[in-house]
C-alpha cells in the first residue's frame, strides 16, 4: 500500500459527554470510510472533552469496556486513533491515545507528559504514562502514538523514531492563545506548534499527522489547524483554524523511503552513546558522581556551593 | 531591547486611535475565537439568548456587535439603564448600536431606585453613589435575564479588571466575558474592525458615574501607555526595574504596580473555610456547564 488516505477528525467534542462523543465517532468513522479512507485521527480525549476536572474518573473507560470495543468494531479495513480518559486496574488515570483497526484495541499509549503550569492542571488529575513505543499497523509501516505535550519534549518523536515507527501521530487538544498581529497566522501557539513538528518530520524523517481539536470548553477555544506533514518537513496539508470538519490528504509512503535514503539521519542516530551520556547526567543529577559543570564546593547533586569560595572572602578582609 | 524601546505607538485605522505595536492582534483570529466563545457558553448553558447592559460606551457597544454576530441580533437584548445625570450623549451612542444592530432593545431609568436609597444621605460620596448605579444596573441586568430567558455577557476589559477600575457585583458580574483578555487599545482596534460607529471609538473612555468624568483624567494616565505598561508588567513578566529600562517612568510603573496588586481581590471568588473533606473550588473541581447542568441538554 504506497499510497494512504488520511482523514484528520477535526471535531469539537462535548465536555463530559460521552455516549455523544462515541455517537459522533461512529458517524466520522463511517464516513471517513465511504471517503475512502485507510487512516482515521481523533483528537486528544475526543471521547470526553479536555477540561474534565473532577469529572474524569466518571467518563473513565478501562482497556476492556464494551463501549471501546463497540467503536474498534467499526474499524474492520481501517485504522483509527481515538483518545480517551483510560483507568487502569489500579484505578489510575490516564489520558490515553488507541490504535484501534481490524475491529480490535492494537495499541494504546499513555500520555508521558503532562503539563502542568500556566493555563494547565493535568498531572492534578491524571497519571503520567511510562512507556514510549512504536506500533505495528496494519497499515504495513509502524506508527508512534504520542499526546499533544509529548511532542513538546525532544525524546519522544526521536524515540518513536528509532523504534521504527514511521508515521508520528500527535493527537493535540492545543488551547489557542498568545494572539498576535506579528507572526504569520496571527497565534503564537500555532507558530510554535508548526515549528516543531516540521523539524520533527525532517529530523526523524518521518511523516507527520497531527490532529488538534476546535470548540470551547469553559475558557479555552482550540485552534484546530491539524496538519500532515512530508518526511521532508514539508506541510503537505493544512487544516483551517476552528473550523470543525473531517478533513482527508493523500500521501505516498514511498517518500518515507526515498528522504531516508537520500538523508539517512535515522541510520546515523547513535543511541548508545545518548544512552551513556544519559546515563552519566542521570548519575550527577542523583548525587552518584562529580558533576562536570556544578560550582566548586557543591555538595554531591547540588549545583551551587553553600558559601563563596574561602579565598575570596579572604581577599575582602 | 532596542526594538522594543523604539517608538511604539502608531495611529491605526487613519488616525482614529493610538496603538501600541506590540498590542497589534489579529481581529480576525479574535473575532474567530470570541464568536466561539460566546456560542460554547450558551451552548453549554443550554441557552440561546443573551442581554448585556449597553452604555454607549465603547466595551458595552463591542460585545454586543461581538454577540450579534454569534447568536443573532433577534436572541440580544441590550438594556439600557441610564442615570438622570448620565451624559445624553451615552444614550444616543446606545441607541446608534441597537440601530446598527436591529436588536430588541429596553430602557431602564435607574434612577428612582438610586436616588429612592440615597434620600436624605446628602454625604455620600460620589464613589458610593457610582458603585451603588453599577450595581443597580446589575440587578436591573439579572432581573431581565430571567424574562428574557439569557445569560448576562460581561463587558468588562483587560485593563479595567487589571488596575481594579470596576465595582465589585457591579459592573463586572456577568455569566461570562468575551473581552476581558483584551486591553482597552485591543478593544479600540477590535471595535474597529467589527463596524463599531467612529463616534464610540474616538470619544474619550469614562464610567459616566458623574457628569465630564472621563477615565483618562481620573487615572492620571493614557489608556496606550497603560495598556503597554500593563502587558510588559503581566503578560511578559518583567520586573519593575526592567519595566523603568524599557522606558517607563518609576513612579508610574510603582503606582500600577500598587493598583495592580491591590485589585487581586475583585478578580478572584470569594474564599471559603476549610472545613469538611471536599469544598467547592478548592478540591471539588468540575467545569461550569457538565452533563445535567445545562437548562436544555
Amino acid at each position: 500500500m504506497a499510497s494512504l488516505r488520511i482523514a484528520l477528525a477535526q471535531i469539537a467534542p462535548r465536555l463530559g459527554f460521552l455516549e455523544e462523543n462515541l455517537a459522533r465517532h461512529r458517524e466520522l468513522l463511517a464516513e471517513a470510510r465511504d471517503a475512502g479512507a485507510d487512516l482515521v485521527v481523533f483528537p486528544e480525549l475526543g471521547l470526553t472533552g479536555y477540561l474534565l476536572q473532577d469529572l474524569a474518573a466518571e467518563v473513565a473507560m478501562r482497556l476492556d469496556d464494551p463501549r471501546l470495543a463497540a467503536l474498534a468494531a467499526e474499524t474492520t479495513g481501517l485504522s483509527a486513533v481515538v483518545s480517551f480518559v483510560e483507568e487502569s486496574a489500579d484505578h489510575r488515570l490516564f489520558i490515553s491515545a488507541a490504535l484501534i483497526e481490524d475491529g480490535a484495541v492494537r495499541h494504546v499509549h499513555r500520555k508521558v507528559y503532562l503539563p502542568t503550569y500556566g493555563l494547565f492542571d493535568e498531572r492534578r488529575f491524571f497519571a503520567p504514562g511510562d512507556v514510549i513505543r512504536a506500533a505495528p499497523s496494519r497499515l504495513g509501516v509502524g506508527l508512534g502514538l504520542a499526546v499533544c505535550e509529548d511532542f513538546w519534549h525532544l525524546a519522544v518523536p526521536q524515540l518513536l523514531a528509532l523504534d521504527g515507527a514511521q508515521i508520528l501521530v500527535n493527537v493535540s487538544s492545543s488551547p489557542g492563545r498568545d494572539l498576535a498581529a506579528v507572526n504569520e497566522v496571527g497565534l503564537g501557539t500555532a507558530t510554535s506548534w508548526r515549528t516543531l513538528m516540521r523539524a520533527y518530520a525532517q529530523l526523524t524523517t518521518s511523516l507527520v499527522v497531527f490532529c488538534n481539536r476546535v470548540g470551547v470548553d469553559e475558557s479555552i477555544s482550540f485552534w484546530g489547524g491539524s496538519e500532515v506533514i512530508a518526511p521532508s518537513g514539508r506541510p503537505l496539508f493544512s487544516a483551517p483554524f476552528y473550523d470543525e470538519g473531517l478533513f482527508t490528504v493523500d500521501v505516498d509512503l514511498a517518500d518515507i523511503r526515498r528522504e531516508r535514503i537520500e538523508l539517512p539521519l535515522l541510520r546515523d542516530e547513535r543511541p548508545e552513546l545518548q544512552a551513556r551520556e544519559l546515563a552519566r547526567v542521570i548519575a550527577e543529577r542523583a548525587g552518584m558522581s562529580l558533576d562536570s559543570t556544578a560550582e566548586d564546593g557543591s555538595s554531591p547533586g547540588l549545583d551551587v556551593a553553600f558559601e563563596p569560595p574561602r579565598r575570596e572572602r579572604a581577599s575582602s578582609q | 531591547m532596542a526594538a522594543q524601546k523604539r517608538a511604539a505607538t502608531a495611529l491605526a485605522n487613519g488616525g482614529l486611535f493610538e496603538l501600541p505595536d506590540e498590542l497589534a492582534i489579529d481581529t480576525d483570529v479574535a473575532r474567530r475565537v470570541i464568536v466561539g466563545f460566546i456560542r460554547g457558553q450558551l451552548r453549554q448553558a443550554g441557552f440561546e439568548r443573551a442581554l448585556l447592559a449597553l452604555s454607549g460606551g465603547i466595551d458595552s457597544a463591542l460585545v454586543a456587535f461581538l454577540t450579534a454576530e454569534a447568536v443573532g441580533p433577534e436572541r440580544l437584548l441590550a438594556v439600557l439603564m441610564p442615570y438622570r445625570t448620565s451624559s445624553p450623549d451615552s444614550r444616543q451612542d446606545a441607541e446608534a448600536v441597537v440601530a446598527a444592530l436591529g436588536c430588541p432593545s429596553k430602557l431602564v431609568d435607574i434612577s428612582p431606585m438610586v436616588d429612592g436609597y440615597f434620600a436624605g444621605a446628602s454625604d455620600a460620596s460620589e464613589v458610593q453613589r457610582g458603585n451603588f448605579m453599577a450595581r443597580m444596573r446589575m440587578a436591573v441586568a439579572y432581573d431581565n435575564s430571567v424574562a428574557w430567558g439569557g445569560l448576562v455577557v460581561g463587558t468588562g476589559n483587560k485593563t479595567e479588571t487589571l488596575i481594579g477600575y470596576t465595582t465589585l457585583w457591579g459592573d463586572s458580574a456577568c455569566a461570562f466575558n468575551p473581552i476581558g483578555d483584551l486591553y482597552k487599545s485591543q478593544v479600540r482596534q477590535m471595535a474597529a474592525a467589527v463596524g463599531v460607529p467612529e463616534r464610540i471609538i474616538r470619544k474619550a473612555p469614562s464610567a459616566d458615574l458623574w457628569p465630564g468624568q472621563t477615565d483618562e483624567s481620573e487615572g492620571e494616565f493614557s489608556y496606550p501607555e497603560l495598556d503597554r505598561l500593563l502587558y510588559w508588567m503581566v503578560d511578559k513578566r518583567r520586573a519593575p526595574d526592567e519595566l523603568v529600562s524599557l522606558g517607563f517612568e518609576p513612579s508610574m510603573v510603582e503606582r500600577v504596580r500598587r493598583m495592580v496588586a491591590g485589585a487581586e481581590f475583585k478578580r478572584q471568588v470569594p474564599p471559603i473555610a476549610k472545613l469538611g473533606p471536599r469544598t467547592a473550588g478548592i478540591d471539588y473541581l468540575y467545569p461550569r456547564r457538565r452533563p445535567g447542568s445545562a437548562r436544555r441538554s
